[in-house]
């Protein structure tokens, strides 16, 4: 190996591709974890252990419905708007409009706290509580997680919507283009959630 | 003129980034874990009379989880994704600050960047889970010296294994990515640092904050589950339990981080004219590590977090009276849980391929087979978790199967093998500790990986199953491949690490000492085990008295054979003879940035063009 001379100097693109690769890899990993959960899911509900996936009425208690499906949905719905919103900001920021951009990241950041509020809504008043079987186990289990994820898109819409709002992405947005992964990332995930339980 | 001392410039009063250190660190986890349990004692309902003991559970996992937020924040971590949320990045002195610059021994002790740092910093911390596992393994070894059961209580016994089991486990796996991919391979590559600095910041003090709640948990009750946790055996365990949950959840996320950084800063970061094929060898085993382990610890995460539910909300993921099932736990530890031992033996069977041309001058016997055989196991190795369940009961019919693919996984174990030998092969040997290592390693791991197939052939692991073959087994591989890697790498790039030579006698003294008690503890524990003594028991009959004798005689020896090496750590570092540039005479790029290594690395990054193994035609 010889060692040869070579200026010193990182593009904005170079670090974006880098920490693009960074995110997708650590994405990965939430993946892996989200597919897990999946397969708990089917493996119980497959199982139906003692019948216990969805437990029949008791003298103590009545049965134990599954949950309409409609809050996995509409959480899903309302990330996928904010997925659009913050899309359409993106698209503001490559074509040089910051008002498009700033609208686009704060309509997302909005969505965002709908978003968990609403599924905070959902934990809080869910018709059963923890004990209820391996169906509500598995409730449970996808809902606060989903909310995690909520916690941390919060954290990142609200951060994307302020950094445009003080107009860091005049220059170079790869951070925009990043932060769409992970949305993009928190509707399927909202998705598979979504799919799993109303499918009891 | 006098020279004006250069100290940093830093804005009027001191930034947060300046005051934050490990100290604070401890203060602020301490304070948020004690004011956790105190509100959690003072407002968390009482538990109805259906189901006791979860409240409990609750406190202690949230002062634990006030503990790691606490110790985080007190640390300096959630500075950076602050300044990003407020838009203020951290600007190239801070940055200067964060990566350690001119601040000597201090910088050990902060949320320091520098991947060489890092590198000292697990290093360090590995030497001492070494040294509190093999205090826990002395303790086990003596207990088990005579049949009718020691001095030490059954239950505390139990803790003692199980804690003992995971921390090594824990050790293992940080042993070569930890220290030597943090310090060495961005060297090798090429690179100024890694990708992501702070996340590798990140990833170690995870570790050290993980380290706590195990700790914690030894005080309420223990891990009296052995080291896979088996639930519903978990769920029914004391409150120590709640300990080994969340060391593991902390250290999921530190490997997820650290996965992500390493990859990225090999596939990204590489220098000018580093081909693929001219990437060196040792670089492929880290990433082959910490990429297997990206999927793979997810999966033990949520087992853990389930866990955690199970016991403090009561549900039933794991409870058959609720629906759940326990073979659900053991599929999610071993989907985990066989790639993580290749996790482990991965990077050191490569840092030993990274030697091997060194030391016998000639370039490694065929590159490609190497990655080829890399990349075999890793593939292969998500495939033949159920060799653990064959007499769980739970899919009778999947044993075939999974006997077939654990099965096949010799064949691209056998290719490495194939390498060393090839590369040795006829070779004029520059006999060093790391020399030895290598044939050491294929001693051991013969035996490691023979007695393998025994246990993945379905009726003789009938027989085998939960006996002391089967720690025998693991041991072989664990220690007699991986562990031998890992201190031959230690010994090899000492000097690069430290500007000294690693005292040539101590460390051929060591290495004796430790094989050879190796192998007398294990092969008799192989004896006790064929004979059918289980695992995990703290008496047995006294016809298993022989052997057990025979094993605790070659812990103690491995014992002191790891003394005289800790011994030859401490006196090289301190006072050992200074290192020459490149004392092995190597051709990859850590070897030419000197010692101590500049800040970053180097003035002007390197160019490559030819492959780091072109030690001339074979002398043969
Ligand atoms: C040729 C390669 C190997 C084969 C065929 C093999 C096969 C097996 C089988 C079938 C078992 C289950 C035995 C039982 O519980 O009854 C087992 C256990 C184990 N093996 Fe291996 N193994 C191999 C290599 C390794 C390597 C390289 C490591 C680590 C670096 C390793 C670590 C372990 C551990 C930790 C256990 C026991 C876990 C426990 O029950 O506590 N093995 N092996
Ligand atoms: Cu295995």
């Amino acid at each position: 190996m010889s060692v040869e001379t070579h200026a010193h100097h990182e593009h904005p693109d170079v670090v974006g591709s880098r920490n693009r690769l960074g995110v997708i890899l650590l994405l990965v990993a939430d993946i892996a974890f989200a597919l897990s959960m999946v397969f708990v899911y089917f493996y119980l509900r497959g199982q139906n252990v003692n019948n216990m996936w969805l437990p029949a009425a008791t003298e103590e208690h009545a049965v134990v419905t599954p949950l309409s499906a409609s809050p996995g949905w509409t959480v899903t719905a309302i990330v996928t708007f904010g997925l659009l919103a913050h899309f359409y900001g993106l698209k503001g920021a490559r074509s040089k409009n910051q008002t498009q951009l700033k609208l686009g990241s704060l309509v997302a950041f909005v969505a965002s706290v709908v978003a968990i509020v609403y599924q905070f809504n959902t934990i809080a008043t869910a018709p059963f509580t923890f004990s209820d079987g391996a169906y509500v186990s598995c409730f449970y289990m996808f809902a606060i997680l989903n909310f995690v994820h909520l916690a941390l898109t919060v954290f990142i819409s609200l951060g994307n919507w302020n950094r445009a709002r003080l107009g860091i992405y005049v220059s170079d947005h790869w951070h925009v283009d990043i932060v769409r992964v992970w949305w993009v990332w928190m509707v399927v995930s909202s998705l598979l959630g979504a799919f799993a339980l109303s499918n009891p | 003129m006098t020279t004006v001392m250069s100290k940093p410039v830093s804005a009027p009063g001191k930034s947060i980034i300046e005051k934050l250190n490990f100290f604070t660190a401890l203060a602020l986890g301490a304070i948020s874990a004690i004011v956790v349990w105190r509100l959690a004692l003072q407002f968390l309902p009482e538990d109805t009379e259906v189901r006791l003991f979860t409240r409990e559970d609750k406190i202690t996992l949230l002062s634990m989880t006030a503990w790691l937020v606490g110790f985080m924040t007190g640390i300096g971590a959630l500075v950076g994704p602050f300044r990003w949320l407020m838009g203020k990045d951290l600007s190239h002195e801070e940055n200067m600050f964060l990566a350690g610059k001119d601040m000597g021994i201090k910088r050990y002790f902060r949320y320091t960047t520098d991947h060489k740092v890092i590198g000292i910093q697990y290093l360090v911390i590995i030497m001492v889970i070494f040294g509190i596992g093999g205090i826990l393994a002395m303790l086990i070894r003596t207990n088990l010296g005579s049949s009718e059961g020691g001095w030490i209580h059954p239950q505390a016994y139990n803790s003692i294994v199980g804690t003992h089991g995971i921390i090594m486990i824990v050790g293992t796996i940080i042993m070569v990515t930890g220290p030597f991919g943090n310090f060495i391979m961005p060297i090798m590559i090429g690179a100024r640092d890694m990708a992501f600095p702070r996340l590798n910041a990140l990833s170690f003090w995870l570790i050290v904050a993980a380290a706590v709640p195990l700790l914690w948990g030894q005080f309420l009750g223990g891990i009296s589950t052995g080291w896979t946790a088996y639930n519903p055996l978990a769920s029914q365990a004391p409150l120590g339990m709640d300990g080994y949950i969340m060391f593991i959840c902390i250290f999921a996320i530190s490997t997820m981080v650290a996965g992500a950084n390493i990859t990225t800063t090999v596939v990204r970061m590489r220098a000018k004219g580093m081909t693929w094929n001219r990437t060196p060898i040792f670089v492929y085993g880290v990433v082959a590590s910490v990429a297997l382990g990206l999927p793979a610890f997810p999966v033990f995460f949520l087992s853990q977090i389930m866990s955690a539910m199970d016991r403090a909300l009561d549900t039933s993921f794991y409870n058959t009276a609720g629906g759940g099932s326990g073979w659900l736990y053991e599929n999610l530890f071993w989907i985990m849980g066989h790639p993580e031992v290749y996790v482990i033996l991965i990077p050191a069977i490569a840092a030993l391929m990274e030697m091997a041309p060194v030391f016998t001058r000639r370039p490694l016997f065929s590159f490609n087979v190497a990655v080829m055989g890399i990349a075999g196991i890793s593939g292969l190795s998500v495939l033949v978790w159920a060799h653990h369940m064959y007499l769980s009961g739970w899919a009778p019919l999947l044993n075939t199967p999974f006997m077939l693919t654990t099965e096949l996984i010799s064949i691209p174990t056998g290719m490495l093998f194939l390498v060393l030998v090839g590369t040795l092969w006829r070779g004029r040997l520059w006999m060093t500790m790391p020399t030895m290592s290598i044939f050491a390693l294929l001693w051991n791991f013969m035996i490691g990986g023979i007695t393998g197939i025994y246990l993945s052939d379905v009726p003789a692991d009938a027989f085998l199953h939960g006996s002391m073959y089967v720690t025998a087994h693991f041991h072989y591989t664990l220690i007699g491949a991986g562990l031998t890697g890992a201190l031959a790498a230690l010994v090899y790039w000492f000097p690069a690490m430290t500007g000294r030579m690693f005292d040539k006698k101590l460390s051929w003294v060591a290495f004796w000492i430790v094989q050879i008690g190796f192998n007398i503890a294990f092969i008799g524990m192989f004896t006790v085990g064929l004979a059918g003594q289980p695992r995990r028991v703290e008496a047995y009959a006294s016809t298993f008295n022989t052997g057990n004798m025979i094993t605790t005689g070659g812990a103690y020896l491995i014992m002191s054979g790891m003394l005289v090496l800790l011994y030859g750590v401490i006196s090289s570092w301190k006072s050992g003879v200074k290192a020459p540039k490149n004392p092995w005479q190597a051709k990859t790029l850590e070897w030419t940035v000197g010692y101590p290594v500049p800040l970053e690395n180097f003035e002007v990054l390197p160019t490559v063009t030819s492959d780091p193994y072109g030690y001339g035609k074979a002398q043969s």
